[in-house]
C-alpha cells in the first residue's frame, strides 16, 4: 500500500513539472499552448542524443537550454505578434497544436529511434521512512518541489518576478509602468518549456518515453493544471500528487488500460463538481 | 435572399457527387469519405460559431454513432437501422448531459471537459477492447444496400444536413441561436430562456455527429481506437477554422483542405506531421479568417482594382 502511495507521488512529482510549466505561461502570457510537452519531448531527445557522446550533466543542461531558447524565440515571434493583433483562444489553438505537429515531425525525422529510456547515472537504493525506492525516484520528487520553491523564490523575491505579477494582473498598467512585457511573456514561456523539458527527462529516466509522449504529457498536464486551477502553481501540485496517486492505484487494482479512464473521469467529476478547480484562482500565479 | 441562394448553389454543387456514382474505384470511395467529415465539420461550424457553444467532443458524438452502430450489430445481433437510432439517440443525450454539467462552468472549463472526455473516448474504447476491439478495431458488412446505393445515401443524407442547418438558421430558433451566439446575457435580458436553446442545440449537434459517425462505420466496415482519436477532435474543431466560420462553404474548403492534404502527400509520409503542421501554421497566419472570407475578400479587391481601372 505504502509503496503505490509513494509511486503516485513520485509519478505526480514529475508531472507537476509540466504542470508547472504550463501554469507559468498560462498565468502570465494567458495563452493554453498546446506544444509545450512536445518541445519538452525533444529536450529529451537531445539529451539522449548528446548522452552518447557527452557527459550526462552536459546533455541533460543543453536539452533543457534547447527548449528554453526554443519557448523564447516561439513567444518572441510568433505568440506575443499574434497577442499584439488580438489574438483569440481558437488562433492560439490552432497555432500551438501546429508546432506540436512540426516538432513531432522533427523528432521522428532527426531521431534514429521512436522510442527512448534516459540512463542517468545510478543512485542506488535509499531507504526514507522505512520505504526503500531508487534513488532517481527520491531524487525526481525532490527536484521537483526544489524548482516548485525556486519558482515560488522567483516569484516573490526578483524583479522578474514582479513583472510577471504585474503583467498577469493588469497588461495594460504593466506596460504603462514601463515593463517590457513582451520580454516577460518570451522568459515566461522559455521557463515553461524548459519545465517541462526537465519533467520529460525525468519521466524517460524513470519510465520512458516516444514521440506521442509529448502530446500525453501536454494532455496530462492541462489535466492536473485544470483540476489544480489552471494558472495556479499551488493548486497544480496538489493535484499533481492526487492524479499521481490515482494513476498508482487504479493501474495496480485495474490494470494499465483502465489508469487513464479512472483519471480522466475523476477529472471530469472534479471539473463538473468544481469547475475552477481545487484551488480555482485562475492566472494565479 | 443573395445569400440564400449562394447557399443553394453550394448545395447543388454537392450534388454534383452523384455523378461518380457512376465511376468505380478509389475517387468514388474518396467523395464518399469526405462527405462523411462534411457532417462533422458541420456539426462543429453550428454548435461553436453559430451558437458559440464551447464544445470540443465531436470525436465523442461521433464515436458514439459510429461504435453504437457496430457493437450493438455484431454483438448483440440488432438490425443496422435499431443500432444506428439508438446510438443516435445516446449521443444527443449525452451532448446534452455533457451541457447540463457543465452548465455552471464558463467557456475554457466547458471546453476542457469536452477535450478530456475526446481524450478519454478511445483510452476507454481500448480499455473495452473485449467488445469494442479496441486497438484492432471491429469489422462489419454495413448496410446491406449495394456500394453504389450506400454511397447516394451518404450524399443525399449529408445535403439534406447542410439544407437542415440553412433552414434551422432561417427559423426563429436559429435567429435566437445567433442572439445567444452575439450575446448570451442580452438575450437573457429580453426574456428568451436560453439555457432551453442551448439544450436544443447540443442535441442537434450530438444527433447529426452522431448519425455521421454510424454512417461512417457503415461506409468504411470497420472502425477502431486509433480511427476516433484526439486528434479527430482536433481535425473536426479546425475544419470550419481553416475553411472559415464566417461563410457558410467555409466547412467544406476546410475539410477538403484536411482530409485531401494526406492523399497528397502519401509519397512524403514520413514528412506529413511536419507539412501538416507547417500548413495549418501558414494558413492561420497568412489568412486568419480561414480560405472562404480571405478569398472573397481578395476576389472583392481584385474586383474593386478593375473597376477602379
Amino acid at each position: 500500500m505504502l509503496n503505490w502511495i509513494i509511486s503516485g507521488i513520485i509519478m505526480g512529482g514529475v508531472l507537476s513539472l509540466t504542470v508547472m510549466g504550463i501554469a507559468v505561461i498560462y498565468g502570465i502570457t494567458g495563452v493554453t499552448n498546446f506544444s509545450l510537452g512536445i518541445i519538452g519531448v525533444l529536450g529529451a531527445f537531445t539529451t539522449w542524443y548528446l548522452m552518447e557522446s557527452f557527459n550526462w550533466l552536459f546533455a541533460v543542461i543543453v536539452g533543457v537550454a534547447l527548449s528554453f531558447i526554443l519557448g523564447y524565440f516561439i513567444q518572441y515571434f510568433l505568440l506575443n505578434p499574434v497577442s499584439e493583433k488580438g489574438g483569440e483562444p481558437n488562433l492560439y489553438f490552432i497555432l500551438t497544436v501546429s508546432l506540436g505537429l512540426i516538432f513531432t515531425g522533427l523528432i521522428k525525422v532527426i531521431f534514429p529511434r521512436p522510442d527512448i529510456s534516459l540512463i542517468l547515472p545510478r543512485m542506488g537504493l535509499f531507504t526514507i521512512g522505512g520505504i526503500t525506492a531508487s534513488g532517481l525516484k527520491y531524487f525526481a520528487l525532490f527536484f521537483s518541489v526544489s524548482i516548485l520553491i525556486l519558482l515560488r523564490l522567483l516569484e516573490e523575491k526578483t524583479l522578474l518576478g514582479k513583472k510577471w505579477i504585474a503583467t498577469s494582473q493588469n497588461l495594460k498598467l504593466a506596460k504603462l509602468i514601463g515593463i517590457n512585457t513582451k520580454q516577460a511573456f518570451c522568459i515566461a514561456s522559455g521557463i515553461g518549456y524548459a519545465l517541462a523539458a526537465m519533467g520529460a527527462i525525468i519521466w524517460g529516466a524513470l519510465y520512458n518515453i516516444n514521440l506521442m509522449s509529448g502530446w500525453d504529457l501536454t494532455f496530462l498536464g492541462y489535466i492536473i493544471a485544470v483540476v489544480g486551477g489552471i494558472g495556479n502553481i499551488w493548486g497544480g501540485l496538489i493535484a499533481a500528487l492526487i492524479m499521481g496517486m490515482v494513476m498508482s492505484f487504479s493501474g495496480h487494482f485495474l490494470g494499465g488500460m483502465w489508469q487513464s479512464v479512472i483519471l480522466y473521469a475523476i477529472v471530469i467529476f472534479v471539473l463538473i463538481v468544481s469547475p475552477r478547480g481545487i484551488l480555482g484562482h485562475e492566472k494565479s500565479i | 435572399m443573395k445569400n440564400r441562394y449562394k447557399q443553394l448553389g453550394i448545395l447543388i454543387i454537392l450534388l454534383l457527387a452523384l455523378f461518380f456514382v457512376f465511376s468505380d474505384g478509389y475517387y468514388k470511395w474518396l467523395t464518399g469519405y469526405i462527405f462523411l467529415w462534411f457532417i462533422q465539420a458541420y456539426v462543429a461550424w453550428f454548435l461553436r460559431f453559430k451558437c458559440n457553444q464551447p464544445f470540443v467532443g465531436f470525436s465523442v458524438t461521433m464515436g458514439i454513432g459510429a461504435y453504437g452502430t457496430i457493437v450493438l450489430t455484431t454483438m448483440y445481433g440488432w438490425s443496422n437501422l435499431q443500432a444506428m437510432l439508438v446510438s443516435i439517440v445516446v449521443s444527443a443525450i449525452v451532448a446534452i448531459i455533457i451541457f447540463m454539467s457543465t452548465s455552471r462552468a464558463k467557456g475554457f472549463y466547458v471546453t476542457m471537459v469536452s477535450f478530456l472526455l475526446a481524450i478519454m473516448f478511445p483510452k476507454l474504447i481500448e480499455a473495452m477492447r473485449e467488445i469494442t476491439g479496441g486497438r484492432s478495431g471491429l469489422y462489419f458488412n454495413g448496410l446491406e444496400v449495394g456500394e453504389n446505393v450506400l454511397y447516394t445515401v451518404i450524399i443525399l443524407i449529408t445535403v439534406a444536413i447542410l439544407g437542415f442547418f440553412i433552414w434551422l438558421m432561417s427559423t426563429n430558433t436559429g435567429k435566437i441561436f445567433t442572439l445567444i451566439s452575439e450575446n448570451d446575457e442580452l438575450t437573457q435580458a429580453v426574456g428568451i430562456n436560453t439555457f432551453k436553446y442551448k439544450i436544443l442545440a447540443y442535441g442537434i449537434g450530438g444527433l447529426i455527429s452522431a448519425l455521421g459517425g454510424a454512417l461512417y462505420v457503415n461506409y468504411t466496415g470497420f472502425v477502431s481506437s486509433i480511427d476516433i482519436n484526439v486528434f479527430t477532435t482536433v481535425y473536426i474543431t479546425f475544419m470550419p477554422i481553416i475553411g472559415g466560420s464566417g461563410v457558410f462553404y467555409g466547412p467544406i474548403l476546410g475539410t477538403l483542405f484536411i482530409r485531401l492534404l494526406p492523399e497528397f502527400l502519401v509519397n512524403v509520409e514520413r514528412y506529413l506531421d511536419i507539412i501538416y503542421g507547417c500548413s495549418f501554421f501558414l494558413v492561420m497566419l497568412l489568412l486568419p479568417d480561414g480560405f472562404g472570407p480571405s478569398l472573397e475578400k481578395y476576389i472583392k479587391k481584385f474586383k474593386g482594382g478593375e473597376n477602379n481601372a
